[in-house]
């Protein structure tokens, strides 16, 4: 250690929830100034982490210092008034309220007689939010922010409180990649003023990108820290799943794929996505590539009957239709499976039986009535084979890890025996291991001969699954790749340039 | 973020009006106050006089008060349905407490507030601390004050003969040709509209219904929010109480019954959102006006009491369906924006 003390040590850090040892006598240090990246499966203890690091949970046993000296707190206030303050990926912030309130909220600069003083509160946040380049209006109410504005915004009400160590936990998860980009400048120019970050991302090219250094962590034990220019994306991921990955679940030989089954026609819908044409044939994978918000789960949503379109026909199976609602196309034998799992296709209350027999539940018993023991043997069989982790069918949904609820999911939509499978980000937020095995899943789905049009915003990901490759911009298909010839630059050229050219105002300067 | 040219218009558009949809909200009510007196006044021969109006300004500045204590909890994601049992018992202790202590002055206005407070308070530590949902705390609480308020009276009234002049006098002056009581209420509301905007802890009621998850993160400690609201209503009540007990003939131990759902009323016709977080107390004193309009003008059109009732139903579930429907399209903004 030099003259100057780390910014942030760990010593020894331990956490147990009952039989669980989630953190397991974790040490490292954060120097000032720097980009520290921290990375891990789902479950390596990342989370536990920086609950104790912010003050939300105790640990067991261990300590940690901030700028030498050792510190205890209690409460994530207590954390703040010390300078770490955490960001994490859903905002905690106050959608009713003005951006400079959100800001100033519990410690309101105040007049003489104790009340707000709004002029004050304005001004200072008009200048802080000048002085990180970010443009936005004060007044303004946080409901409407975009995800990247409203993260600046954490940023800077945790810069309020003279900040030493930010931590941001998975920022750029929901952020399409010119948001990204400017959340780096915003890190960057923390950086620069002596702040330390920590950063958490499932996203090993950004933290080959942006990190000084980074921390592996593995079953909530400490794996290593090193410099982020001796580690290549391959040795981080050696090291987060403990073993050989040369790369992500890679398919096998391309089949030659059967009839089309899915097609869709000039499907419009004003103002979203214009004239879209595609057709997916049996045993295909497709894949939609594209910027987040370039509308391709609006035109899932619509070839789904979600949003009816305005125009054009989708044809299933040789059948042609014009959706107009949910019930209609899951008739037809169409199986969406939205991305916001737990928000639009997991009942997490409800047992995993019931879940994945909740497609077909009037399949299941005499006069529409549902045994428990008629849905476990209907749910036996999907679960197995889909290795889903768990003690019991009986147990809850919501219990589940996130790749687990995925197959339940998928579980769900196989039982209905579709005709065409549509999955959207089906592995956003799930930690790598769990991911090639999603991966693998579909791709067996592919090979007994579904058709599959797979939407993601993970590059590798699409290279890596699909037969074909459609990339939308701005409400259109802009290109077409096949499986060999699409590159991760070409399809980015291609979803960006046709974006740019009509909202080149809210691209980062 | 990406879009096509159309989608950026259509966004802008949208921001525009999540911004000004609090501003629009507290607009159609004022709409449909104009309305109404329209109505009123070509249908019923003196509802527009100044006499009547008097009548109606009267009439609402007692639920005007008791309207804003209840938003106040309304806003941080609660109800609180036992303010009518909260008139009853502190405006009857309170009468009974002057009737028995003639010349006890302002301590009896301390009593009824004192009383309202601790109601209150009792609300607020079952949901904030007891972890009760508020709609059946104060649901209990509502059987609980009321069956007190039958044990104190034991039966008796108190006759307003009985209650120190100062009081009755009180009721019956006007400054200007205003009475007092309509200019303290608007005083009251105007004074907690202006500190509702600019006192931290208020601030904090907005932020805590907003997103109570978020609150522990901002070092708010909801439950002392919510406390905090709860017995602020409770006092402004028992304030609402004392002003009632100046007026009425008669304090009877069924003092303020039904009154929670005329506040509950007045508060989602004034734009308070039931889903916490947002709302203005000149809202509230505008949906306020509106009920004491409805009731007025109702009562001069000879209507039966079942329309007064079935149109504070109507309003009520009305108002709620505007707002759950403009709140819905806030949030469908929202996630156009955000995937």
């Amino acid at each position: 250690m030099g003259v100057e003390p780390e910014r942030l040590s760990i010593r020894g850090v331990s956490k147990s929830f009952g039989p669980v040892r989630a953190v397991r006598n974790v040490s490292f240090s954060i120097t000032p100034g720097t980009i520290h990246a921290l990375v891990g499966e789902n479950g390596a203890g990342k989370s536990t982490l920086v609950k104790i690091i912010t003050g939300m949970q105790p640990p067991d046993s261990g300590e940690i210092l901030l700028d030498g000296k050792v510190c205890k707190f209690f409460t994530p206030l207590d954390a703040r008034r010390h300078g770490i303050t955490a960001v994490y990926q859903d905002p905690k912030l106050f959608p009713h309220l003005d951006v400079a309130e959100n800001i100033f909220m519990g410690f309101h600069p105040r007049t003489t007689f104790g009340l707000v003083s709004k002029r004050t509160m304005y001004a200072e946040a008009d200048r802080m939010l000048a002085d990180l380049g970010v443009k936005m209006d004060p007044r303004a109410l946080l409901a409407g922010r975009s995800v990247a504005e409203i993260q600046f915004v954490e940023i800077i009400r945790a810069m309020c409180a003279d900040l030493r160590l930010l931590i941001l936990d998975e920022p750029t998860a929901s952020l399409t990649p010119a948001e990204s980009d400017r959340l780096f400048v915003v890190v960057d120019s923390l950086k620069r003023r002596g702040v330390s970050v920590l950063f958490i991302s499932h996203r090993l090219d950004e933290v080959r990108r942006i990190a000084d250094r980074v921390t592996v962590m593995r079953d909530g034990e400490h794996i290593v820290t090193a410099a982020a220019a001796e580690m290549t994306e391959a040795d981080m991921v050696r090291r987060m799943v403990g073993r050989e990955l040369t790369s992500l679940f890679v398919r096998g030989e391309s089949r030659t794929p059967g009839a089309v089954m899915l097609e869709v026609k000039k499907l419009s819908l004003p103002g979203v996505f214009e004239n879209v044409t595609m057709s997916v044939r049996a045993g295909e994978i497709v894949g939609l590539a594209g910027l987040v918000g370039a509308g391709r789960t609006e035109i899932a949503e619509s070839i789904f009957g979600i949003r009816p379109p305005k125009s054009g026909k989708v044809v299933i199976d040789n059948v042609e239709l014009k959706p107009s609602n949910p019930g209609q196309m899951l008739r037809k034998g169409v199986a969406y499976i939205p991305e916001n799992r737990d928000d639009n296709g997991l009942l997490v209350d409800l047992s995993i039986a019931s879940n994945i027999c909740l497609a077909v539940l009037d399949r299941l018993g005499p006069l529409g009535f549902i045994s428990r023991s008629a849905e476990t043997r209907f749910a036996r069989p999907f679960a197995d084979d889909f290795e889903i982790k768990t003690t019991s069918l009986d147990a809850a949904a919501g219990s589940l890890s996130g790749g687990n609820r995925q197959k339940v999911v998928l579980a769900k939509w196989l039982g209905t025996e579709p005709k065409v499978f549509i999955l959207d980000e089906p592995t956003h937020g799930i930690d790598i291991g769990t991911k090639s095995q999603v991966h693998q899943r579909i791709s067996e789905l592919a090979a007994t001969g579904y058709p599959v049009l797979l939407i993601s915003s993970d590059l590798p990901e699409i290279l890596a699954m699909c037969d074909r490759i459609l990339v939308v911009a701005a409400g259109r298909i802009v290109a077409e790749f096949a499986r060999g010839e699409a590159t991760q630059e070409k399809v980015m050229v291609a979803a960006s340039r046709g974006s740019r050219s009509s909202d080149a105002g809210e691209e980062r300067p | 973020m990406i879009g096509s040219s159309s989608s950026v218009l259509a966004r802008r558009i949208s921001t525009t009006l999540s911004r000004n949809t609090l501003r629009l909200r507290v607009f159609s009510v004022l709409l449909s106050l104009v309305a109404l007196t329209a109505v009123f006044t070509l249908t019923t021969t003196n509802f527009l006089t100044l006499e009547n109006l008097k009548v109606i300004a009267f009439n609402a500045s007692l639920l005007t008060v008791v309207a804003c204590a209840e938003s106040l909890v309304v806003i941080t994601r609660n109800l609180d349905v036992s303010v009518g049992s909260i008139i009853g018992l502190a405006g009857f202790i309170a009468a009974k407490f002057a009737s028995a202590n003639p010349h006890a002055g302002p301590l009896i206005i301390v009593v009824a507030v004192g009383i309202g407070l601790v109601l209150g308070l009792v609300n607020g530590m079952a949901v904030a601390y007891g972890r009760v949902p508020s709609i059946v705390a104060t649901l209990g609480t509502l059987s609980i004050f009321r069956g007190i308020t039958y044990v104190a009276g034991r039966g008796i009234e108190v006759p307003s003969g009985n209650l120190p002049r100062w009081m009755i006098h009180g009721a019956d002056a006007t400054v200007l040709g205003v009475p007092l009581v309509v200019l303290f209420a608007l005083l009251i509301v105007l004074v907690l509209a202006f500190l509702s905007r600019s006192v931290p802890i208020l601030r904090r009621v907005y932020a805590v219904g907003s997103n109570p998850g978020a609150a522990v993160f901002y070092g708010l400690r909801a439950n002392r929010v919510v406390l905090f609201a709860f017995a602020v209503c409770g006092a402004l009540v028992g304030l609402a109480a004392f002003l009632y007990i100046s007026r009425v003939g008669t304090i009877t131990v069924n003092l303020g019954r039904d009154w929670e759902m005329m506040a509950l009323a007045a508060v989602v016709l004034g734009g308070v959102s039931t889903t916490g977080g947002s709302g203005s107390i000149l809202g509230v004193l505008f949906g306020a006006l509106i009920l004491s309009t409805i009731d007025n003008g109702l009562v001069l059109a000879r209507a039966p009491e079942f329309w007064r009732m079935f149109i504070q139903g109507l309003a009520i579930v009305g108002a709620i369906a505007l707002d759950a429907g403009i709140e819905r399209r806030i949030k469908a903004i929202f996630r156009h924006q955000r995937y």
